[in-house]
């Protein structure tokens, strides 16, 4: 009687305290909430950016979802996770999934239609197009989103099944212009790193990379180097990774070119550089040292900011006979010059023999979770497995493979991304199949984009959700299911092919793209043609064949489970051949099974020599003037957005970490002129458009230029349309825009 | 999970539910991948725990905190999301924030992530506000633990923190907040923000329970945060790099307007209305029980609109055990109390001699009452809400509506019509000096407190604030006058009551929005 009284007057225990209890949840896991107790783990790969963490799943008997956790038992990310990893659960449940085919009807609404409605409408439509137009006419942009067997098979019953000569993909946005400058330097797209890299290296140059906040688990290695590593940190913005480094060399914006050749010329002039590396690997280097005796320290100094101490400094960390990793992601991939820059980068290792070693290399940090197996198997710019559709070789390699006639394999290279809207602009385009990515959001210039995405015929967007700025502008939405629903290949910047898994039912009638994809072959009458393209491991080992022979030959992987068991496994891994094990033994293995290449210093060109490619600084094209006098950057925000936020919005937690409206950063001196004191309302206007954000006054910008997160949808009206001429990569970050102080009743243009 | 394309035509709408039933099968059995583990090698998360958690209990004098490495903290959020996902959190909850501090010389930029939650500190004043006892510090870990089947969702500890820790849970009526993983931390286990954090910035220690004893900061609590020896925070804040300019939070210059507590606001105009309208009647000898009747209804109302605000109103029959401590029973207890003194006071039948005696005993209970009500927001320590702010509004406050009561029940006197306009300038005037705080302030200076409310009065309050002011000059001012000048009928003082209950209801509602909460650093924007 006495403890009830007790209880009731003090209820310390009851079914609310319960509700937080915890139990040793087994597998590995430690404790976790009573109530969410799993009945297993399922270990599969984050499906947000590059890096590639493995997620370890909590899931119930029947092998649903319950909650998830960062898998300790992965090479990449040891046990941690970032925010968007930690609710990547979060997107699947939310209210706006597809989950039927929508059709716009007559009065313009979009309106459910089962999947046999869908398919017909499909292919009447893109067929009737090409009758008309010619079979080119239809076009499609995949993404760097979904899973490798996926991008193939879209990839190949788009142009071998339908006949499309032009699609690409979103990674054109992110990481065309690292793989154009792997190609034409290395002869292959080949980032030549191993993440472990990060932990041996004494001088790590972080170029155009706000690592922190967008690869925080790749900063975890970067902390977990005990070298005492100089961080360098080249970014116009005092970003929080150029706070955590040692060293931030602030240039003007798109100086970067200059800067580089600057360096050059400053290891040459000190003789800092590695002649029997440069003699025995690598050709065209007398043209370089000749073209780079230009770019005195005067002309760099002034041309890009830095005081004569930074420079000399910047040339002593990379002549101090460390070893030398320099590291890039978007600052450099976005660009006018975008290819020069990241190749001024590739120059510098290779002229410095920093390549091949550990702690050493020119290493491009990729966006996407799986721009890595889009730039291998989409079949976009190249032909399946790093082929050239040019070569009649690799076309009959790809048939026989595949088990398909070698007529329906295009002798043409596709438009890329920018070339295909041109297209649309020009008529010549009329039909667009949008898979998992966000053009009208997305991509620059946003007001022509749309308009074009407006022009045509006919638009299928294929998607999780049916909020996205694209898809509400479809005349054909196909429900997708997303990360978690299905399963299939990633593979992660480091080249590290990883396993995603299905744990949880997709809502309604949503199909995995894979099973879309089968589903358009069959409704377009040529399903016969994919028989070999039975499931996504049957896929995989379609992509194995295709690999064999290639730099990127992963014949040598068995199956998924031995991937799984692997902790994923970096190409190249060729049958039979050496690193095939990845331990200790293989030479180019790290610690944690951790391989790079180029440890023999032969590289994929003919001569098997690395080139030096290099071209003379442009202005960029739209520099700040008296109408315009800011430049615009753009970028990150934080860590818990995910570019256009059509899935990270999705979870509560990861709101709550982020702005809600979207904001500028501008110099507290810009602010004053302005009239504008924080939180008050900004305009900001470019010559394409115009947006109101909230002031964010910092010294993090320098005076005379604003950023804004690339994750707000009217960003995009600001940018300019312009393309870097190798890798047709856009240029989002330096464009010229003008500030005024807006009324508060404007207010923020929301997201 | 293999499916073979089918060949014909026909085939498609077989082919359709084919690849939707399969799409609905998930293909892993548990017991498979059971095995799977028990195969594979242990994780390395407990492999983590020793060299971030203390393997022994505090000694005595010593307690657990968390430790914060600044220099390793790059404000990525793990441990945010790591928190709600491993303590199982309902969907838009969380118990860690990471915020910013910021130079605020443009010449040195300097950003600085800080994560946190809470600060288990030595002196909790959530612990100290909360009316049923619902927290409880633990003898030997020092652990602030709340007590969730306890808590009866009052929402005082969130007024209490000077941090920001305790978070409201509107789905289950109750807070919630952080136990440092205690139940982690007995098994050996990093809590979950510890074993989440990439970069190993989140330690839990053991530190001194009372800092250096004397009541100053366990070295390196922020400077930025709100005044240390409020609680005496445990957690410690390293960093071994010295900023060359100040840092501020960088929300320093946000405005926010607080939660407004609707339920609360219409408590506090209308039990102080209910104390002054009986006390009055009760100066006036009781005999005419019209006033006290109103004043009890008034009550009444307040009351029971105090109990809306509640997130577990059955469970406030527990408010006594604070007593001790918690300004909140106190005023609970006093009010409740007036109201069952009032309630003899007016009831039809209880004879005319009784009546005056109870009335006067409800009025001495009610001002007490009253007294425990300004005090329970003079504890929170917040600078608008000190004694000289709110011992006047709600004395002025209860007398303004009192007399505006009497007014309009009648009798008339001559006194009542510039009582009552005496009282509302006198009140009016302690409000508007708020807005002195503006005249003294540096523009480019970093809110204090007290311009910070200023600034929220003006800004983003202006429109209530200036219908705040013209209720009151309306129905305090202007219409007494007109009464006393025989400008309007009498029966308009009825008019004038409406106007006073809706203008002290806005006041209210400023009183709570317009307070400068102190919290940890937050984001900008907001």
């Amino acid at each position: 009687m006495i403890p009830r009284l007790r209880d009731l007057l003090h209820a310390r225990q009851g079914p609310m305290t319960a509700e937080l209890v915890q139990r040793p949840g087994e597998f590995g896991l430690g404790r976790v909430p009573a109530r969410l107790k799993p009945a297993g783990t399922v270990a599969s790969v984050c499906g947000y950016c590059s890096t590639g963490c493995s997620l370890k799943v909590h899931v119930d008997a029947e092998g649903g979802a319950l909650n998830l956790s960062a898998n300790p038992d992965y090479p990449v990310n040891t046990g941690m996770a970032c925010p968007k990893g930690w609710e990547a659960l979060a997107p699947l449940r939310a209210p706006d999934r597809a989950t039927t085919p929508l059709l716009r009807d007559a009065r313009g609404r979009l309106v459910p239609v089962d999947w046999g409605r869908a398919m017909d409408v499909f292919c009447a439509r893109f067929k009737a197009i090409q009758a008309r137009h010619g079979a080119a006419a239809v076009a499609f942009l995949s993404t760097g989103q979904i899973v490798t067997e996926e991008m193939a098979l879209l990839g190949a019953v788009a142009k071998f099944g339908l006949g499309l000569l032009h699609g690409d993909g979103n990674t054109r946005q992110c990481m065309a212009t690292a793989a154009t400058a792997y190609k034409q330097s290395f002869g292959f797209d080949a980032p030549p790193f191993s993440y472990a890299d990060f932990e041996e290296s004494d001088v790590i140059v972080l170029w155009g990379s706000n690592l922190c906040i967008a690869h925080p688990i790749l900063w975890q290695r970067v902390m977990r180097n005990r070298r005492r590593p100089e961080i360098v940190v080249v970014d116009p913005r005092r970003t929080e990774t150029a706070q955590a480094g040692t060293r931030h060399y602030a240039l003007r914006p798109k100086s970067d070119l200059t800067l580089l050749y600057g360096l050059a010329r400053g290891l040459l002039q000190r003789g800092a550089i590695d002649r029997s590396y440069i003699a025995a690997h690598t050709e065209g280097f007398e043209d370089f040292a000749q073209f780079v005796a230009a770019f005195e320290p005067g002309r760099v100094c002034a041309e890009t900011g830095l005081s004569p101490a930074e420079f000399e400094r910047f040339i002593d960390l990379l002549a101090g006979g460390g070893r030398v990793s320099l590291w890039w992601t978007m600052g450099v991939n976005q660009g006018h010059e975008a290819t020069r820059t990241a190749q001024g980068l590739i120059n510098l290792a290779l002229m410095t023999g920093n390549l091949g070693r550990p702690g050493t290399g020119p290493n491009s940090i990729t966006g996407q979770c799986n721009a890595m197996g889009s730039r291998l198997f989409s079949n976009t710019t190249s032909l399946l497995g790093g082929h050239d559709f040019l070569s009649a070789a690799d076309r009959a390699k790809v048939a026989r493979v595949l088990d398909l006639p070698e007529a329906r394999i295009p002798r043409e290279n596709s438009l890329a991304y920018d070339q295909i809207l041109e297209g649309i602009a020009a008529g010549r385009i009329r039909g667009l199949w949008v898979v998992a990515t966000n053009p009208a959001h997305s991509w620059i210039h946003q007001g022509r984009a749309r308009d074009l995405l407006a022009r045509l015929d006919f638009l299928v967007v294929q998607d999780m959700y049916t909020s996205t700025e694209t898809a509400r502008a479809a005349d054909l939405v196909l429900p997708a299911a997303g990360w978690g629903e299905k399963e299939g290949t990633f593979i992660n910047s480091e080249r590290r092919i990883g396993l995603v898994r299905k744990v949880a039912r997709p809502p309604g009638q949503a199909l995995a793209d894979f099973a879309i994809f089968q589903l358009v072959a069959t409704a377009w009458g040529c399903g016969p043609l994919f028989h070999r393209w039975s499931s996504p491991e049957a896929v995989f080992g379609l992509m194995k064949e295709l690999s064999r022979g290639q730099p990127c030959d992963f014949t040598g992987i068995r199956d998924y489970a031995h991937v799984e068991a692997a902790g994923g496994i970096q190409w190249p891994l060729p049958e039979g051949g050496a690193g095939a094990t990845g331990e200790p033994s293989d030479p180019a293995a790290t610690g944690f099974g951790e391989r790079r290449l180029f440890a023999d210093g032969r590289f994929f060109t003919p001569s098997a020599r690395a080139r030096f490619c290099f071209d003379p600084p442009r202005p960029p094209p739209e520099p700040p003037d008296a109408d315009y006098p800011f430049v615009l950057l753009t970028g990150r925000g934080t860590s818990s957005q995910w570019h256009t936020q059509s899935r990270s919005a999705k979870s509560a937690v990861l709101r709550k970490l982020y702005p809600e409206a979207i904001y500028v950063e501008l110099h507290p001196d810009d602010a004053r002129k302005i009239g504008v004191r924080a939180g008050e309302s900004v305009r900001v206007r470019s010559r394409r458009g115009e947006l109101v954000a909230a002031a964010v006054p910092t010294a993090t910008v320098a005076p005379g230029q604003v950023f804004l997160p690339m994750h707000y949808a009217a960003t995009n009206r600001l940018t300019h349309w312009g393309v870097d001429p190798h890798s047709r990569q856009p240029s989002y970050k330096a464009c010229a825009v003008a500030l005024d102080r807006a009324s508060p009743a404007e207010g923020s243009s929301l997201s | 999970m293999s499916i073979e394309l089918p060949t014909a035509e026909p085939g498609l709408s077989g082919f359709i539910a084919e690849l939707l039933a399969d799409q609905q099968r998930l293909q892993t059995p548990a017991a498979r991948l059971a095995a799977a583990w028990d195969a594979g090698r242990r994780g390395r998360i407990a492999d983590l725990g020793p060299q971030l958690i203390p393997l022994t209990a505090p000694r005595p004098g010593e307690q657990f905190a968390f430790e914060v490495d600044l220099d390793s903290c790059t404000g990525c959020k793990a441990c945010v999301a790591a928190c709600h996902s491993l303590n199982g959190l309902d969907e838009n909850e969380t118990w860690r924030d990471v915020g910013q501090l910021v130079s605020d010389d443009p010449r040195h930029p300097f950003v600085q992530a800080v994560t946190t939650s809470c600060h288990h500190c030595a002196d909790p004043g959530c612990l100290n506000g909360c009316p049923v006892l619902a927290y409880e510090k633990d003898p030997v870990t020092g652990i602030v633990r709340h007590l969730d089947d306890q808590c009866i969702g009052c929402s005082y500890c969130i007024l209490k923190c000077p941090y920001d820790a305790p978070k409201f849970n509107a789905a289950r009526g109750i807070v919630r907040k952080c136990d440092l993983c205690q139940d982690r931390l007995s098994a050996g286990e990093a809590p979950a923000c510890v074993q989440a954090c990439p970069t190993y910035a989140i330690r839990i220690v053991s530190v001194p329970v009372d800092g250096a004893g004397d009541g100053r900061p366990t070295p390196g609590f922020l400077d930025a945060a709100a005044d240390y020896a409020i609680t005496r925070p445990t957690t410690r804040y390293l960093s071994r790099r010295r900023p060359v300019a100040p840092l501020i939070a960088a929300d320093a210059y946000a405005l926010r307007p607080e939660w407004a507590h609707t339920p609360l606001g219409a408590m506090l105009t209308l039990a102080p209305m209910g104390i002054a309208c009986v006390a009055l009647a009760a100066l006036r000898g009781g005999t005419d029980p019209a006033l006290a009747r109103l004043g009890w209804l008034a009550g009444l109302l307040g009351l029971g609109a105090s109990v809306l605000h509640l997130g577990q109103p059955l469970r406030a029959w527990r408010v006594f055990l604070g007593l001790r401590r918690s300004w909140l029973s106190r005023e609970v207890l006093g009010f409740g109390l007036w109201f069952l003194l009032a309630t003899v006071a007016v009831v039809p039948g209880v004879p005319v001699p009784l009546r005056r005696p109870f009335a006067l005993a409800a009025s001495v209970v009610g001002l007490v009452g009253l007294a425990c009500s300004v005090m329970v927001y003079v504890d929170t320590r917040r600078e608008f809400w000190r004694w000289q702010q709110t011992a006047p509004r709600f004395v002025l406050g209860a007398a303004v509506l009192g007399l505006a009561a009497w007014l309009a029940v009648g009798p008339a006197r001559a006194i009542l019509p510039p009582a009552l306009m005496a009282a509302m300038l006198l009140k009016l005037a302690v409000e508007v000096r708020v807005l002195q705080a503006l005249d003294r302030a540096d523009p480019d200076a970093p809110f204090t407190a007290a311009v910070r409310t200023a600034r929220l009065l003006t800004g983003p309050l202006r429109p209530l604030f200036g219908a705040r002011l013209a209720l009151g000059l309306l129905g305090g001012v202007a219409l007494p006058f007109a009464l006393m000048a025989r400008a309007v009928p009498p029966s308009t003082a009825w008019w004038g009551l409406g106007l006073l209950l809706l203008g002290e209801f806005a006041e209210h509602r400023l009183f709570f929005q317009a307070v400068a909460a102190p919290r940890m650093p937050g984001v900008v924007p907001a």
